[in-house]
């Protein structure tokens, strides 16, 4: 096959359909971004953390949800709330620190209360407004303290402990309904007793938060990973199917991975997740922007935070028991670390492909398709691990919640549905 | 140190142990509980703000008979536990006694103040 000229590659290639493709500017188009954190990041639920992050009363994690400052407490009840870490006086962020104790105070704050320090009002792990400091002299009978509680967000603690967040009080699905299935893979050996993080770290990624998506949405890329190749390329690896849910949420079949085919590693049956068998992986990519990945003793979640159209921030965190012996977790921790952590076998891997995809996408580059029309199945004819039925299931629900087609985002996506039945 | 007539009233410090002004705190029965000079009388108070409990050893301050927390800065009269200026709830004083050179309090019943939440079971979306 020749290589093409300008006419010939601005055609749709072989017998591709227009909804095996994408145009490459819901990668970098800064209107389409402002109008994803609006109409999705606003509107769903999302994880937060985890509960174990803030493990006592009085205990907090900030964060922010599509570009709002969020804040999640643990009460003196031992109930997990959250609220928007804005003052309601002028507007300050009340906490500055990414995590810490309300239970001492701070210089202008009394203990068991969050204290914005710019004018010291006060509110207790409810959200109420507790004190306003000289409020009757300033405010007289204008204002009062119930006048001015914070603005709490619904939240729920699900899936093995972890705190979902929405902004969007009328959303009409609790976090179970809105996962539609997509956790039963792993819901037992989630919560067959409590979780703790031990591992966390950050980094802001040069790319769109859906190639990250994209890429833990489908495992024909483990072409870029001669580790996975070693250690998974068997029968049931083939096998593995690749199954969508409700609300754009995809699930990745389990298999056996053979670690001690990669030099260096040995087989990983000392330590399982309880209910996964030995040396087991299952995998779930949350709409949209969420990646629990339950692998043998360990398990990952990275939560995406989309800073712009080229820039996101994943923190990744890496989970086991909370009644893990130290051995057991150091268990964990090196079977997490070899192949996820920062000098793992994979991230960097999966790093390195999505910003070389972004680097070809900038905001004024040329449009163009990019390909997801693989469709592999098995002989029952589901879907495989290598087709991308995990991209097509994304980026329908994506089209509907932005009313746009995915393969060309200036139509709405009725006219996109319309277009690609004629 | 307890007294064998009255085992409810426990010795807190000497008078020597309290600064000329100010309040000093002490751990007395199983209490912990602060002491000021108060002309020629002493005052034996709960460790907390009865505001939102801040530590007033480390944010109470004393001029003459006025005791500030420094936090809100809400008042008191040191003497009668009055309020002054924005505070909304007295203080409360253990009962105390200078006995020969040493202060005495009945620390049979801790005092302490409402720090309690609102409930918001009945909060509405």
């Amino acid at each position: 096959m020749p290589a093409r000229n300008a006419k010939q590659w601005d055609k749709i290639p072989g017998k591709i359909e227009s909804g095996e493709y994408v145009d490459s500017r819901i990668y970098s188009d800064r209107n389409i971004f402002e109008e994803e954190i609006s109409k999705i990041f606003k509107k769903v639920w999302t994880p937060v953390c985890h509960e174990s992050e803030l493990s006592e009363p009085y205990s907090f994690r900030t964060m922010t949800v599509a570009r709002e400052p969020v804040m999640v407490v643990r009460g003196a009840d031992n109930q997990i709330r959250a609220f928007l870490n804005v003052c309601p006086h002028r507007g300050n962020m009340i906490e500055n620190r990414p995590s810490g104790s309300f239970e001492q105070g701070s210089p202008s704050g009394a203990p068991k209360h969050m204290t914005c320090m710019f004018h010291a009002w006060q509110f207790d792990m409810k959200g109420n407004c507790v004190h306003i400091s000289r409020g009757s002299e300033g405010y007289q009978d204008r204002l009062a303290c119930s006048d001015v509680g914070l603005r709490r967000l619904r939240c729920e603690v699900k899936y093995g402990g972890f705190v979902w967040v929405t902004l969007n009080d009328a959303i009409d699905q609790t976090v179970e309904e809105w996962a539609g299935g997509a956790f039963d893979c792993m819901e037992k050996s989630l919560n067959s007793e409590p979780l703790e993080v031990f591992h966390y770290h950050k980094a802001i990624i040069p790319c769109n938060y859906k190639l990250w998506h994209d890429t833990n949405s489908e495992f024909y890329h483990d072409y870029l990973h001669y580790h996975n190749r070693i250690t998974g390329f068997n029968d049931s690896y083939f096998a593995r199917k690749n199954i969508g849910f409700d609300n754009g949420h995809v699930n990745v079949g389990s298999f056996e991975v053979q670690y001690d085919q990669y030099e260096g590693f040995e087989s990983r049956e000392e330590l399982s997740f309880p209910h996964l068998p030995n040396n087991h992986w299952e995998m779930i990519d949350f709409f949209p922007g969420v990646n629990f990945n339950l692998r043998g003793s360990a398990l990952r979640c990275d939560i995406m935070t989309p800073l712009g159209p080229d820039k996101v921030m994943i923190e990744f965190r890496g989970l086991g028991l909370k009644s893990d012996t130290p051995e057991e977790r150091l268990i964990r921790q090196r079977h997490h670390n070899s192949i996820w952590g920062p000098f793992g076998r994979n991230l960097h891997e999966d790093l390195l492909a999505v910003t070389t995809q972004q680097a070809t996408m900038s905001e004024f580059a040329d449009k163009r398709r990019i390909l997801h029309g693989r469709h592999e199945l098995d002989a029952d004819g589901d879907p495989t691990i290598h087709d991308e039925e995990g991209m097509r299931h994304f980026y329908d629900a994506w089209g509907r919640w932005m009313d746009r087609w995915p393969g060309d985002p200036e139509l709405s996506f009725e006219e996109g549905q319309k277009r690609e039945a004629a | 140190m307890s007294d064998s007539k009255n085992p409810d009233w426990s010795c807190v410090c000497t008078l020597a142990d309290l600064p000329d002004q100010g309040l000093a705190q002490f751990e007395v029965a199983g209490l912990t509980v602060l002491a000021a000079r108060v002309e020629d009388d002493v005052r034996v108070i709960p460790p907390f703000c009865p505001h939102m409990a801040e530590p007033l050893v480390e944010s109470g301050l004393c001029h003459g008979l006025t005791l500030t927390c420094s936090k809100h800065l809400w008042q008191w009269n040191l003497k009668s536990g009055d309020i002054q200026g924005p505070a909304e709830k007295p203080l409360k004083f253990y009962p105390s006694e200078i006995r020969d050179g040493s202060v005495w309090i009945d620390a049979s019943s801790q005092l302490a103040y409402d720090f309690d939440e609102d409930e918001d079971d009945d909060f509405e979306w």
